[in-house]
């Protein structure tokens, strides 16, 4: 069984030879070609490159077009900040909807219109002709939250929640449609499974989640699988106290960052969600040794138990020691779910 | 008589308009100034980062709880400032460089405000040069960073380094913080002081001037 079908197989609930692997990686994979960030997220080929690269030397499952929380943001008009070795960002002070009443006349752009979204649809176009009858594709999207505090700018999002609930529904609406203009590209390019990183919904309590913010992802991960692809689910940070409604969301992967036992994940999500995650990213991948690397990523394992995708809490950091990486990778190679 | 309990209700609930409203009838009132924020404010936001650390409160509550504190405080800084009340020190705060993030730094530098100090926001991404040219030219007594990333952290030890190099580290404490961050960390590279939150950093802060 090769990396595609081992992937598709276990998240059917069939049978697999051993447990999935899917890290994240963006400027770890970009390093290991000894690529400038810049070019990673800005020429597709580049990306596709440092991905084919990384997912053949480690053995990873799939290959992914993530690289930076600005590409649907850069193309609606908002400002960004182009660095050497970081992610592209967003300019906050000078934010795309520092005034709100924009949004009214705000226009979603042509994923296929030349911009950066452009620039990762053809990413995964790259990786589907390069690699894709052997490992999963997967694109990206940002999230609700993520995305609107993208445009809105995150310290004011946080406030409008309060100060302008009907501005904040328009929003997520505006986003959830340009998000999945986007994520139907991506798919019409080849992508397997999209990715739907909604990082900021970890600042909210589970009150706010549940009134704004699960709404919202629900119709975009819902609208995702209509047009055939798989959805995982990542939030950054401590989700512990939105578990249960990100359970809900009916994702095919919930990945989760360190902050949120697996075990605790299990219990709220029930025995059938398949959970991605969740090594601390920082203190065990990239400053532990392989043991700990090892034995950390065993107890994921047990506390997540058989629908189980091997991962890092979040992204691989750039200067993990690569002995580190392929303990992480060996555990997964080496066991069955 | 105002009942100064609804000024402390009003930043925990973080209602901007209230805390507004009560201090400026409890300064017409002819109220302390000082007695609003050290009696009723300061307690407020340590319950509000109370709450915090105990998943009560989330990012979203402690932005209005803060921002309620402080358009209390645009009412009693010009009266303070006006009966020559010297504010406990001068922070020189702002994210390292290389690095964005702000929601942490923000806060620290809303309650440093809220506990007399006078705050100057460098903003993120902020160079040593930045911070030696506020200590130069504001004479800030106080040097706060933040950072989020491991990979932002070092930049502290630059900024520590070239505060050393431009002959102004004694004039200034330097205080460290943010999620990655340690208090082995902060002595290793020769901070003043760490403190894991915002509520802590004021209590900190106001050690070190005295120290
Ligand atoms: C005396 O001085 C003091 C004293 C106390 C101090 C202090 C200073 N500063 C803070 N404190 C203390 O007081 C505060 C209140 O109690 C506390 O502040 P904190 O800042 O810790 O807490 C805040 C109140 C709330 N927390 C936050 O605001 C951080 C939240 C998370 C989700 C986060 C966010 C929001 C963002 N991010 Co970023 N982000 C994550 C975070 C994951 C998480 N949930 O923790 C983290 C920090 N991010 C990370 C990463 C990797 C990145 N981020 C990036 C970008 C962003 C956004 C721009 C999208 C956004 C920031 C927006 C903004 N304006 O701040 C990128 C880097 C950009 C850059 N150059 O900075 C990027 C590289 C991602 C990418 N590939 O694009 C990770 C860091 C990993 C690491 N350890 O290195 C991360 C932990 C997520 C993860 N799990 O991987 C205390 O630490």
């Amino acid at each position: 069984m090769n990396s595609r079908e081992r992937v598709l197989a276990h998240l059917e609930g069939r049978p697999v030879d051993r447990l999935p692997l899917m890290p994240i990686t963006m400027m770890f994979a970009c390093a290991q070609i000894g690529a400038r960030y810049r070019d990673y997220c800005c020429d597709y080929r580049v990306l596709a490159e440092g991905q084919i690269q990384t997912a053949g030397s480690f053995g990873f499952d799939y290959v992914n077009t993530m690289s930076d929380p600005a590409r649907e943001a850069a193309d609606c008009g908002a400002r960004v900040e182009y660095f050497d070795s970081q992610p592209v960002a967003l300019v906050e002070d000078d934010a795309l909807l520092a005034d709100k009443k924009r949004l009214a006349t705000l226009k979603i752009p042509d994923p296929l219109g030349g911009g950066r979204m452009h620039n990762g649809i053809k990413a995964v176009a790259l990786l589907k002709e390069r690699v894709g009858r052997e490992k999963i594709v997967e694109g990206w999207v940002e999230g609700p939250i993520a995305e609107g505090a993208d445009l809105r700018g995150i310290n004011t999002l946080m406030t409008d929640f309060f100060d302008d609930p009907a501005f904040v529904r328009d929003l997520f609406d505006f986003v959830v449609e340009l998000e999945l203009r986007f994520a139907r590209e991506q798919v019409r390019a080849g992508a397997d499974v999209i990715g739907v990183g909604d990082a900021a919904a970890s600042l909210v309590g589970p009150q706010v989640y549940a009134e704004f913010v699960w709404p919202a992802e629900k119709r975009l991960v819902a609208g995702i699988q209509e047009m055939g692809a798989k959805v995982r689910l990542h939030i950054c940070g401590n989700t512990r106290r939105i578990l249960n409604g990100m359970g809900r969301l009916g994702c095919e992967i919930v990945d989760l960052d360190s902050l949120a036992p697996l075990a605790e994940a299990r219990r709220e999500m029930g025995p059938n969600q398949v959970l991605l995650g969740n090594l601390n990213p920082v203190t065990v991948l990239r400053n532990g040794t392989p043991e700990q690397v090892t034995g950390a990523v065993a107890q994921c394992h047990q506390d997540a138990g058989s629908r189980f995708i091997v991962g890092a809490g979040c992204e691989v950091p750039r200067d993990t020691p690569p002995e580190n990486l392929r303990a992480l990778c060996a555990y997964a190679h080496q066991h069955k779910p | 008589m105002t009942d100064l309990k609804k000024l402390y209700e009003a930043v925990v609930n973080g209602d901007a308009k209230a805390a507004h409203a009560i201090t400026q009838q409890a300064l017409a009132e002819g109220v302390d100034p000082l007695v609003l924020v050290n009696q009723h404010m300061i307690p407020a936001m340590d319950e509000v980062g109370r709450r915090f650390e105990a998943s009560e409160y989330f990012v979203p509550e402690l932005l209005i709880a803060a921002r309620a504190m402080k358009s209390a405080l645009d009412l009693i800084r010009p009266l303070l400032v006006a009966r020559g009340d010297k504010p406990v020190g001068r922070v020189a705060i702002g994210t390292v460089k290389g690095d964005l993030h702000d929601i942490g730094k923000n806060l620290v530098a809303s309650l440093l405000e809220g506990g007399g100090f006078e705050v100057i926001d460098l903003g993120v991404n902020v160079p040593p040069e930045k911070f030696i040219e506020t200590v130069r030219e504001k004479q800030a007594n106080i040097v706060a960073m933040s950072a989020l990333l491991t990979t932002t952290m070092p930049a502290m030890k630059t900024t520590i380094d070239a505060l050393k190099q431009a002959g102004v580290r004694n004039q200034v404490k330097v205080l460290v913080g943010g999620a990655p961050i340690t208090e082995k960390y902060a002595e290793e590279i020769g901070a003043d002081g760490y403190s894991e939150n915002a509520v802590g950093a004021v209590a900190l802060a106001k050690k070190v001037v005295a120290a």
